[in-house]
């Protein structure tokens, strides 16, 4: 077997695991055994059975229906959130390479701004800020990820533009919107989706990081991090209401992490 | 690099193993106790008693509510609830104190005298030392009620001191207006004696209790130090270190890493942990009340029906026997039923969710668009619930009556935040306030009434009004008699109960735990006396 086979049949695995994911989050509704906001005192804090499969929470909920359903606040909120990050980060950074001039200094000032605080800690105060809430957690994160994408976005659009080619179309009289949707993005796109790929992880942990501390999913909204911060005095007496949550955020963040290192393997034209 | 992917998905694998296996482990639930009793007695075989090898003895205690947050930063009666860290900590202590049963027993005073309506004469003992070595004398004492009622609005409220006459150990104290529980207010916790004269630089005071601060820095840690000249008895334990952890997952670590000896605060899901041998609980029934105060400022909350709803929309008794695990009682009226106008003399509201829907349903509360939250001339049964963590209890209460009061078409939404006191001191901008409050701290019920329910109460958030209320707390102000004032308590919560005005979800079991190497430590009914001279460590 090549090299580049068996990156293609990892890639496949990782792919459809990541798709599986998404698909279990996006019909999260009826894949839970049991509303996961309905509380029943009556069975709080029963073990794993086979009636409740990892087990029931403080309030007698059904932790494996809360898990299903918090995929959907996990999974998708990421998914929405590095969607938004990359296309204005690429977009942002392209043009900024491509044109030059005071836009260019400018945004990259304000990146240089973001980029100068720790990234998390500075989403802490902007969600601080904005009160608690996912979508205010994920604007958060927002503001704070995507100069990463809009450096990376002008220093493939510096080196494109002085190519040839790129001299070429212009000499051709093709005008810039062309020359950056036609020669510029599709070079820099590859890139931008490697890292946008191994970024999911890194803002699946950030997102929960943020619920964990109060300042993400607000109870009773079943939430990956919201979920393991309220279990976490249990961690000894009734482990399965924090472990439970934490193995989702552990095989969710893996899976995408596998995922995107393949992908940078598999389009590395040095490896193949 | 293909050694490096395999690496990583065996680790995966295993660690989901292991995570799988270790859940499914703890299926039996006597199997995960047995567990961790183990790793508990190797933590405690592993730490020895806190005696030093020249023979001091440390007691170091842990505690959740000692904070800014709780509005004691200090040990200095005089500010805010200070005085309940001087009291607990054995820095200060009162005129008199309370038995279990409530009931007034002589301290720093000797005796007391009702010579008219306005007008008490109190005896203090002869041989009472502030720890500094300088006697305790009415004078002193009066120095001290001066400065109190001086700089502290509540304090000053309760006593209404008109003047006061020091005469050696005599003290005559002269009201403004009649106030039958006096002797009672007089043992709040600011009512702790110290010696004005010696200031209170860093917020330490100088009291007369078994313990001297040394060092304080507010929400971290107070330093004490045995009192040499204590007048009552010999002090067992030489230095006691008081930590503020306001976490409780790290206040349980703490004590059975055996950093601490003992804890105030221990959240309800880590007691099974310490019910073995090497720990031992102490715990009474208190009449610290987790209650709700409803805001008649917001306009949803002004309507009787929505408040009656949300009083039956509390499923008080699963709160208390599951989310407390059966650490607390459940609440009728503003009173624990171990007070003779508590319990069971009152009425109100039992959990009734389809009661609650007909009510509201008649009154107008219709769910029309099917989202399953009620509304009336199109504005939304929308209830914004405030809350605090540092009582554990209170988002526990918060998020099971977010469940039980959707059933019933309520939409709540929870602001369970350490920055409670400037939302509710807003009119407007909450709904509920849910907090905990020693509704009979002083074993007088007119307490809570003067705090919370009377116009001119401080902590009257909602702008709660009740002319009959307001005739009865009048008539009680000036009834001395201890069967009388039961009466107009009895009458006066059955008021604030019909109008909904404040719901009492349950009554606080106080426990604290200990290394079972610690005697003396002895939890009160009245939560106020925590370390006394008799605090040991064998």
């Amino acid at each position: 077997m090549t090299g580049r086979k068996s990156k293609k049949i990892r890639l496949c695995i990782y792919g459809a695991l990541a798709v599986l994911l998404i698909l279990i989050a996006v019909f999260s509704d009826r894949l839970c055994p049991y509303n996961p906001y309905e509380q029943n005192l009556a069975i709080a804090y029963n073990p794993p059975s086979l009636e409740h499969i990892m087990g029931t929470d403080a309030y007698g909920r059904d932790m494996f229906s809360r898990i299903i359903s918090g995929a959907r606040v996990s999974i998708i909120s990421t998914l929405v959130l590095v969607v938004i990050i990359s296309v204005v980060g690429t977009l942002a950074g392209t043009i900024c390479g491509y044109f030059g001039g005071l836009f260019d200094t400018v945004v990259m000032r304000i990146s240089d701004v973001f980029l100068a605080f720790p990234g998390l800690v500075f989403a802490l105060a902007i969600a601080a800020i904005l009160g608690g809430g996912v979508s205010n957690a994920v604007i958060a994160l927002a503001f704070v990820s995507w100069p990463k994408y809009s450096r990376l976005a002008r220093g493939r659009a510096l080196a494109v533009k002085e190519m040839t080619y790129v001299k070429a179309a212009k000499l051709s009289g093709d005008t810039p919107l062309q020359v950056i949707v036609r020669h510029i993005l599709p070079n820099t796109i590859g890139t931008m989706l490697v890292t946008a790929m191994l970024d999911i992880g890194t803002m699946m942990m950030e997102l929960a990081g943020l619920s964990f501390l109060g300042l993400g999913a607000k109870p009773p909204i079943a939430e990956w991090g919201s979920m393991m911060s309220s279990g976490r005095s249990m961690l000894q007496t009734y482990p399965w209401v924090v472990l439970s949550p934490g193995l989702a955020i552990f095989i969710s963040v893996a899976v995408f992490n596998l995922l995107g290192d393949t992908l940078r393997d598999y389009l590395d034209p040095k490896q193949n | 690099m293909k050694k490096r992917k395999l690496l990583s998905f065996a680790l995966i694998l295993g660690i989901t193993c292991s995570t799988l296996f270790s859940a499914c482990g703890t299926t039996s639930q006597s199997s995960a106790n047995e567990s961790t009793e183990a790793a508990a007695t190797e933590e405690a075989s592993e730490e020895t008693a806190e005696t030093t090898s020249d023979g001091t003895k440390k007691f170091v205690f842990g505690d959740t509510t000692f904070n800014a947050e709780n509005e004691e930063s200090n040990v200095d009666p005089h500010e805010a609830y200070c005085g309940w860290a001087c009291i607990r900590y054995g820095v200060g202590e009162t005129l008199f104190k309370f038995n279990d049963s409530m009931e007034l027993e002589p301290w720093v005073a000797e005796s007391y005298e009702n010579i008219d309506e306005l007008t008490w004469k109190i005896t203090l003992k002869d041989n009472v030392t502030f720890s500094n070595g300088k006697s305790v004398d009415a004078e002193a004492v009066k120095a001290c009620f001066e400065d109190l009622v001086a700089v502290h609005e509540r304090a000053a409220g309760d006593l209404a001191i008109d003047s006061i006459e020091a005469d050696g150990l005599e003290l005559t104290i002269k009201t403004t207006t009649p106030k039958p529980a006096l002797i009672n207010s007089l043992c709040d916790p600011y009512g702790c004696i110290i010696d004005v004269t010696e200031g209170n630089a860093d917020g330490i005071v100088v009291g007369t209790g078994p313990f001297v601060a040394t060092e304080l820095v507010t929400s971290d840690h107070l330093n004490l130090v045995k009192n040499e000249n204590y007048w009552n008895g010999t002090v067992n334990v030489d230095e006691v270190t008081v930590l503020c952890i306001t976490d409780g997952d790290t206040l349980a670590l703490a004590l059975q890493s055996g950093d601490i000896d003992a804890a105030y605060g221990m959240a309800y899901a880590s007691y099974p942990l310490f019910e073995n041998d090497d720990y031992a609980f102490t715990s009474i029934a208190t009449s610290r009340a987790f209650y709700l105060q409803m805001n008649y400022n917001s306009s949803v909350i002004a309507d009787d029906t929505v408040r009656k709803a949300i009083a039956m929309g509390i499923d008080k008794e699963s709160f208390v026997g599951t989310l407390l695990d059966g650490y607390g009682y459940v609440g009728t009226g503003a009173f624990p039923d171990t007070f003779s106008f508590g319990g069971e003399n009152v009425t109100t509201e039992s959990y009734d969710p389809e009661g609650a829907k007909q009510l509201l349903e008649e009154a107008g509360w219709v769910d029309t668009d099917g989202d399953g939250i009620r509304e009336k001339d199109g504005e939304p049964l929308k209830i914004t619930w405030v809350s605090y963590p540092s009582r554990q209890e209170l988002p526990l209460l918060a998020e099971s009556a977010q469940a039980t009061l959707k059933e019933i078409g309520f939409d709540v939404e929870l602001n369970v935040t350490s920055d409670h006191g400037t939302i509710v001191s807003e009119s407007e901008g909450w709904d509920v306030y849910a907090a905990a409050f020693v509704t009979c701290g002083v074993g007088d019920p007119m307490y809570f009434f003067t705090t919370h329910c009377l116009s001119d109460s401080t902590k009257n958030r909602g702008n709660y009004h009740n002319d009959d209320l307001e005739a009865l707390a009048t008539e009680m102000n000036s009834t001395f008699d201890a069967e009388g004032r039961s009466d107009l308590a009895i009458k006066m919560q059955q008021e604030i109960l019909d109008d909904n005005a404040f719901v009492f979800c349950s009554f606080l079991k106080m426990s604290m735990i200990t290394k079972s190497n610690v005697t003396g430590l002895t939890a009160h009914a009245c939560d106020y006396y925590e370390l006394t001279a008799d605090l040991d460590i064998n």
